[in-house]
């Protein structure tokens, strides 16, 4: 053997240190390269994110796989959501609504063209609407999908759009991230898009130019963009799916920027970046609330002093504080008072046990000698208190609950179960407390209250045992069809007032977005909705 | 010849042992409480209203009577069809075969990490029997057993990644990426590997054979190599068959760690998601790769062991 080396080595060694210096050479060039940070074949700024899966083929009609704030970055709206719950032109200049307030005449933009230099016309939004009508079913739970009757083109920059009912949340819902986008009909398979697109054409600041299966996407800014141009020529959106690994990557320098809601680090290191002083961390206004839904038509939550107890003897400082690390904010009411029509001055109520102990006293549910459970009319304080099992924020947040009211003699029983089985338990009722989420801009609070009209959802369930719950579904089936704001105004203003009132929800937090960035990007933006991250306004100064 | 027949008689019996597997996945996914309809609700993001939960099982196939779901997916299996992924709504089977390679290439450098580094390891501690390189190799099989994989990748990379900034946290294309994912992943099968070879070591030894050599005036080098190693080696060889699996296995979770975009990972999104095609055709691949390793392993035995005498011959 060692023989066969030597003579090896000998015949072969001066071609071989040749071919080895040659390599050596270029892997130091290519260290130098990548030393030197240098991006090949990109002329401007590159941001580095993450995200925990592709971003999907980006259809923009289409949901999972693909995502959101992707699919937000390639296509526009014809309005746009902005963060003080009003809408404003975009792809849509202006616009009026018949008295009725069925017909809705839209005048678009005349300066927008597809990224692959395709008109921005009437006849491409009608052409997107109907690939979305199309499938209609897969878009039934959005109100405004089975509100459409048709959709025309009057002139070639003019659309009309008629509804089967007043329905007043229209322009919310043409803001959504999806469906109502516009790709470039060329792009359309068999006519449509429900059996997928050739590429992603869309108006938006950004074209996807490449995918790398569970490696990356790369995004370039579309140069003829209609509106302002983004600082950043390129974002490369790395694939992560894990939290802990993505905060290794920012720390390390692989990525520049870590945003989102659903945990994209965990609240911990959140707070340690904040207070390192090396990086810029920042929430966002809330975005939706998390909550617990009581029950009023089981067990003991049926009575609206145990409802107020609880409300009373939860410390929701204390879980923002430990569990969360600030990373949300403390809710008082059901929905934030950034959400339209819930800025009503409802009255909190305070953390105060002894008051929660005074209002349990006074409705009969007392501590027997020695005991530490409340009792009345010879059964147990018990309430079940359920959550998904695996989600370990909330498993926290419920032993504080726990440990809470157990301090004022009510006895929870934590249910930690599979998501699936949570989910059957908000559509059936057998809860006794059960978390819930209400489902943020911009379907706050139209979408949110309308789903509480059906027997499928938690809300339902929760408010089943209030003696004007029929009230509160037809002041809601009203409001949503309320033609006049402010008569839509005082409806919402006597649901959201009842429902507090009558203590069916324990709020916990308003939930924000998370984000940590380098200080080079000097100032960090919020996307008035959960899943529009602007990256276009990345890199530019403070407004 | 008599070892083709016995390969080939292994390989057949390959088919049964898969169905019988593909029915077990097939059941246990499906008889648990999970509904995948509400994973893809919540992955688009759409509140799931009845209808939008009946939309989605229509969509996924899950409407059907399970034994219907059975046998359909049986039937496209049989054509290396095995469905399209609820979650990211691609074929399952090219995506595995994309991700593939590079699971095989960390799980082949872990394997060869493994190797390289267990039988030295298992030899000096052979060697010095009780003594302070035995307690030292004692010490890191101790450790290598003990440790969970993750728990090794996050201590690596805080401290090369994160405190000394020498390697590289994540990704794929260079070998500095490779070393951590593939430390971790390697550190318990060659913690084993070294106490093996060390017990195998010091029992051969004690054998009459190598007694006998010594009597002949061989060096000590040469008994070491020719007549203790050589014999110490074969349990090695079948703990090695066993290893590439477990090996492979182990990228399921190091993979997401360090972002490697191999199988692993992939298979590990599918089971956050109840994405039941990605499963089932991931499970499936480990039980063929765990089977054939087992029979390579057989078969690399028998050759290098004359003495073992494979099945087909006994009965024969």
């Amino acid at each position: 053997m060692y023989e066969l080396f030597t003579k090896f080595h000998t015949f072969g060694a001066g071609l071989m240190w040749n071919r080895i210096a040659r390599r050596i050479g270029f892997l130091c060039l290519v260290l130098v390269v990548v030393m030197m940070g240098a991006q090949p074949g990109v002329a401007g700024p590159v941001l580095n994110f993450s995200w925990p899966v592709n971003v999907g083929p980006l259809n923009p009609h289409l949901y999972a796989p693909n995502q959101m704030f992707a699919q937000n970055m390639v296509y526009e709206p014809l309005v746009k959501y902005r963060a003080d719950g009003t809408v404003g032109p975009w792809l849509a200049e202006s616009w009026q609504v018949s008295n009725d307030g069925r017909v809705y005449h839209f005048r678009l933009r005349q300066d927008v063209t597809f990224s692959n230099g395709e008109a921005f016309d009437a006849a491409a939004v009608v052409a997107n609407f109907n690939a979305v009508l199309a499938n209609r079913p897969r878009h039934a739970w959005l109100e405004l999908a089975n509100q459409i009757v048709d959709v025309t083109a009057d002139e070639p920059y003019d659309v009309t759009l008629t509804l089967k009912d007043p329905y007043y949340p229209v322009l919310q819902e043409l803001a959504l991230p999806r469906p109502f986008r516009f790709i470039a009909p060329s792009q359309f398979i068999d006519g449509g898009t429900m059996n997928g697109i050739k590429r992603p054409i869309g108006t938006g600041p950004w074209i996807l130019r490449e995918t790398r299966l569970g490696e990356e996407d790369v995004f370039v800014r579309n140069d003829h963009y209609w509106g302002p141009k983004p600082f950043y020529q390129q974002i490369t959106v790395k694939v992560i799916p894990d939290p802990n690994s993505r905060a290794v990557a920012f720390e390390t320098g692989q990525i520049d920027l870590i945003y989102g809601t659903d945990g994209p680090i965990s609240p911990d290191s959140y707070e340690r970046f904040r207070t390192s002083g090396r990086y810029l961390a920042a929430l966002s206004a809330p975005f939706e609330s998390q909550m617990l839904a009581l029950n009023t038509h089981r067990g003991p939550t049926r009575d609206l002093a145990v409802r107020l107890a609880i409300n009373h003897a939860v410390n929701k400082d204390l879980i923002i504080d430990k569990v969360l690390y600030g990373t949300q904010k403390r809710a008082d009411t059901l929905f934030a008072p950034n959400v339209p029509y819930a800025d009503i001055g409802l009255k909190p109520y305070e953390f105060d046990p002894d008051q929660a102990s005074t209002l349990l006293d006074q409705d009969g549910w007392l501590l027997p000698e020695g005991g530490k459970i409340r009792i009345k009319d010879g059964k147990p304080l018990q309430i079940d208190l359920s959550f998904v099992g695996t989600d370990a924020v909330a498993k926290s947040i419920a032993e504080i609950v726990q440990a809470d009211l157990r301090k004022i003699g009510i006895d929870v029983a934590l249910m930690g179960e599979e998501e699936s089985s949570i989910y059957a338990r908000q559509r059936d009722g057998r809860f006794g407390m059960i978390f819930n989420r209400t489902w943020g801009a911009p379907y706050d609070p139209h979408a949110f209250v309308s789903s509480m009209r059906v027997p499928s959802h938690a809300d339902y369930q929760a408010q089943l045992g209030l003696p004007d719950k029929a009230k509160i579904d037809a002041e809601i089936s009203q409001a949503l069809i309320e033609t006049d704001a402010e008569k839509r105004r005082a409806l919402y203003r006597d649901i959201l007032t009842r429902l507090h009132d009558e203590a069916v929800y324990l709020p916990l937090t308003y939930v924000t977005a998370v984000a940590v960035a380098k200080p080079e990007l000097g100032h960090i933006p919020f996307g008035a909705m959960a899943s529009e991250i602007p990256f276009e306004k990345l890199g530019l100064a403070a407004p | 010849m008599k070892l083709l027949r016995f390969t080939l008689k292994r390989l057949l019996f390959l088919i049964p042992m898969l169905f019988v597997a593909s029915i077990a996945i097939f059941l246990m996914l499906r008889l648990g409480p999970s509904d995948p309809a509400m994973d893809y609700l919540r992955l688009s993001r759409v509140p799931p209203t009845p209808q939008a939960l009946e939309n989605a099982r229509q969509m996924l196939g899950l409407d059907l009577p399970i034994t219907v779901q059975y046998f359909t997916w049986l039937g496209n299996a049989l054509h290396f069809d095995f469905g399209v992924s609820y979650a990211l709504q691609r074929p399952v089977l090219p995506d595995i075969l994309h991700y593939l390679p590079a699971t095989l290439q960390l799980a082949g450098v872990a394997l060869l990490l493994t190797l390289a580094v267990s039988i030295p390891l298992g030899i000096w501690a052979a060697r010095h029997r009780d003594g302070l390189p035995d307690q030292f190799v004692r010490l890191v099989a101790f450790l290598g057993v003990s440790m969970p994989n993750f728990w090794l990748g996050f201590l690596l990379v805080w401290l090369l990644s994160i405190e000394l900034g020498w390697l590289p946290p994540m990704g794929r294309g260079s070998a500095s990426q490779m070393i951590m994912p593939a430390l971790a992943i390697a550190f318990m099968s060659l913690s084993i590997n070294a106490r093996l070879l060390r017990a195998s070591m010091l029992e051969v030894s004690g054998q009459r054979h190598v007694y006998y050599a010594r009597l002949r005036g061989l060096g000590a080098g040469k008994v070491e190599r020719s007549h203790i190693l050589r014999n110490a080696l074969l349990p090695i060889v079948t703990a090695t068959g066993m290893h590439i699996g477990e090996l492979i296995g182990g990228t399921l979770v190091i993979e997401s760690i360090f972002g490697w975009p191999g199988v692993g990972r992939y298979a590990v999104s599918a089971i956050f998601n109840r994405d039941y095609p990605v499963i089932q055709c991931f499970t499936l691949m480990m039980v063929l790769v765990f089977v054939l390793c087992n029979l390579i392993v057989d078969i690399v035995y028998a050759w290098l062991d004359p003495r073992i005498r494979l099945g087909v011959e006994e009965k024969a």
